[in-house]
């Protein structure tokens, strides 16, 4: 980074980054590509630009399928899911920062932990749990076990937000006669915006992507959400590629607009939340 | 003046607003209030069925029974199993082989990412693209790019000349593995590029600008003032990702479901097979039978991020 390239450094670095930039976008391009492909076309035409470009597959997709329906569902788990979790998990994240009280640091650690138990090992006995309690085949269910990653990655992000905010600011707020709540709110989280934006996206994302869990809690088609009415498109015998994929450019559009907006914040937050606590 | 006011500043001060509370105990008072949503719900949720996981794994539990105690019997029954065999071997293999790929090219890109090039800020935004993408989503996309007729492979490979009929990546036991880590490479190494990149960038470049001026060439910069500087992220990202990697359940899921005949079978998925067969006893001890290596990853990597606070 000190020194200016030669020249023929130059030619070696570009070219690399001119190979990987083929590696990263050659699938999703190819994924675009059957997208818009009819049948035939997608086992006999090799081409890599589609010969016959046509939006059939889209539109079977979502009208003689149910693909909204799924759609609607992962809106509704991932958007409740991120609002149960960030907003619980704020409260929690500054109590962990910045109020000293004993067990503190045992709670710290335990959101910790849990942030690093996989849902693998989880999701048989959650699969018990959540029959026993009959929330099995609910979104409501699935919101609700959607909260053993969320809330740990929330918190456990907000308080490396929340360290990275002077404590100055609220406690000029307190001389000034504010509670500790009204700091919390009118100064603490305004200014962790950013930060609430970024572990919103993340949650809502993690959430959206989630394919294990939905899958076991899930039994009818009209509750799937996206990634278990795709799995099943693609378990079933005949594989229609073309919708296939048609199905997945909707489900990534979504998701990736949503990283490219916040992709500061998002990078900043996960650089500081996985890797600095 | 002064001197009417002074005696009255500690009346108001001290004394509690409301009941006889010192500042002390509202802090903990407000501290637990504000902590315990989550932490409830983590016991319910996290630390309740872990411990619940292990003793089912301890039971022969099916569905809708509860199961009578049967000791080490799930455990004893899965060592002896061919296909928990495969299982223990094909994830040493994907995560040695997935992790030690991210770790080279990651750190290469990085690099390569952090040199004086232009429109450093694009190429940023275009290495994170695969995992911007849902899981899901890129692997249904590589199943279809390993298709024996429709996949892109085979396309390229035999307009190449590579190869001069169809291969089935996924279905070939001897590809079926590799084929599943190089999708998972694809999926994983941009977060390992920006979590080094971060890390690339808190090297101070006074030790850069001292090592030049010692004549040191560009491998020793690497070795004595890289890696030294960047040692506490590679080590955290590595232990983090392997425990993501070992409980990845969309990639083989999606990709091969564990076949042909457990070439690719991980975890998660013979764990997923054993709750579907509705034998949840031996379902719970495959997955807990990671727990060992899954908490000793756990607590470095806990130690290492709290060693920083």
């Amino acid at each position: 980074m000190l020194y200016r390239l030669s020249l023929g450094q130059k030619v070696i670095y570009y070219s690399l980054l001119v190979l990987l930039a083929l590696i990263i976008v050659f699938p999703i391009y190819y994924m675009f590509s059957i997208s818009l492909k009819i049948p035939k076309d997608i086992y006999r035409d090799p081409s890599l630009l589609p010969t016959n470009p046509t939006i059939r597959n889209y539109v079977e997709l979502f009208t003689k399928m149910d693909f909204l329906v799924n759609i609607r569902n992962s809106i509704t788990v991932a958007g409740t899911a991120t609002l149960i979790s960030v907003l619980i998990s704020c409260l929690a994240a500054y109590s962990l920062v910045r109020l000293r009280y004993k067990g503190r640091d045992w709670i710290g650690r335990l959101i910790l932990f849990t942030y690093l138990t996989p849902s693998a090992l989880l999701f048989i006995p959650l699969s018990v749990i959540i029959a026993r309690i009959h929330l099995g085949n609910t979104l409501q269910g699935l919101i609700f076990v959607y909260l053993t990653f969320s809330a740990p990655l929330s918190t456990w992000l907000l308080m490396g937000y929340f360290r990275s905010i002077p404590a100055d600011l609220e406690e000029q707020a307190m001389v000034d006669g504010a509670t500790r709540l009204q700091a919390l709110f009118r100064i603490v989280l305004p200014l962790a915006a950013p930060g609430l934006v970024a572990v919103g996206i993340l949650t809502f994302t993690s959430a959206w992507n989630e394919l294990l869990l939905a899958l076991i809690f899930i039994t009818s088609p009209s509750k799937q959400t996206v990634p278990v009415a795709i799995s099943y498109l693609i378990t079933g015998d005949v594989f229609r590629w073309g919708q296939i994929m048609a199905a997945s450019v909707s489900a990534a559009i979504p998701v990736m607009l949503l990283y490219y907006l916040g992709q500061r914040f998002v990078v900043q937050g996960l650089a500081a939340g996985a890797v600095k606590g | 003046m002064a001197q009417h006011v002074a005696p009255e500043l500690p009346k108001v001060t001290v004394k509690p607003r409301r009941s006889g509370l010192t500042n002390e105990q509202r802090t903990t008072i407000l501290g637990y209030a504000l902590v315990a949503p989550v932490v409830i719900c983590l016991l319910i949720l996290v630390v309740y069925p872990f411990f619940f996981a292990i003793w089912i794994s301890f039971t022969d539990r099916m569905i809708g029974q509860p199961g009578k105690f049967v000791g080490l019997g799930n455990y004893a029954y899965l060592i002896r199993q061919p296909d928990f065999q495969a299982t223990v071997r094909n994830t040493i293999v994907l995560v040695g082989s997935v992790q030690t790929l991210k770790l080279v090219f990651g750190l290469g890109i990085a690099l390569l990412l952090n040199q004086q090039i232009r429109a450093r800020q694009f190429w940023r935004g275009l290495i994170l693209l695969p995992w911007a993408m849902p899981g899901f989503v890129a692997f249904i996309t590589w199943k279809l790019l390993f298709h024996p007729q429709a996949g892109a492979l085979n396309h390229i490979l035999i307009s190449l000349g590579l190869v001069q009929t169809h291969v089935d990546f996924l279905s070939t036991k001897a590809l079926a593995m590799p084929s599943v880590i190089l999708a998972s490479f694809w999926r994983g190494f941009p977060f390992w590029v920006i979590t080094f990149l971060a890390g690339l960038q808190t090297v101070p470049n006074e030790l850069y600008e001292a090592a030049a001026i010692d004549g040191a060439d560009a491998w020793r910069r690497f070795r004595h003032v890289t890696l030294p500087g960047i040692r506490h992220v590679i080590l955290v990202v590595v232990l983090l990702s392997t425990i993501w990697t070992t409980n990845s359940f969309e990639a083989v899921w999606l990709m091969t479901q564990g076949g042909p005949s457990n070439a690719t079978m991980t975890f998660p998925v013979l764990a997923y097979f054993g709750l579907q067969s509705l034998r949840i006893g031996e379902a719970a001890a495959v997955a807990v039978s990671l727990i060992p290596i899954f908490a000793l990853l756990a607590m470095i990597v806990a130690k290492m991020l709290q060693e920083q606070d």
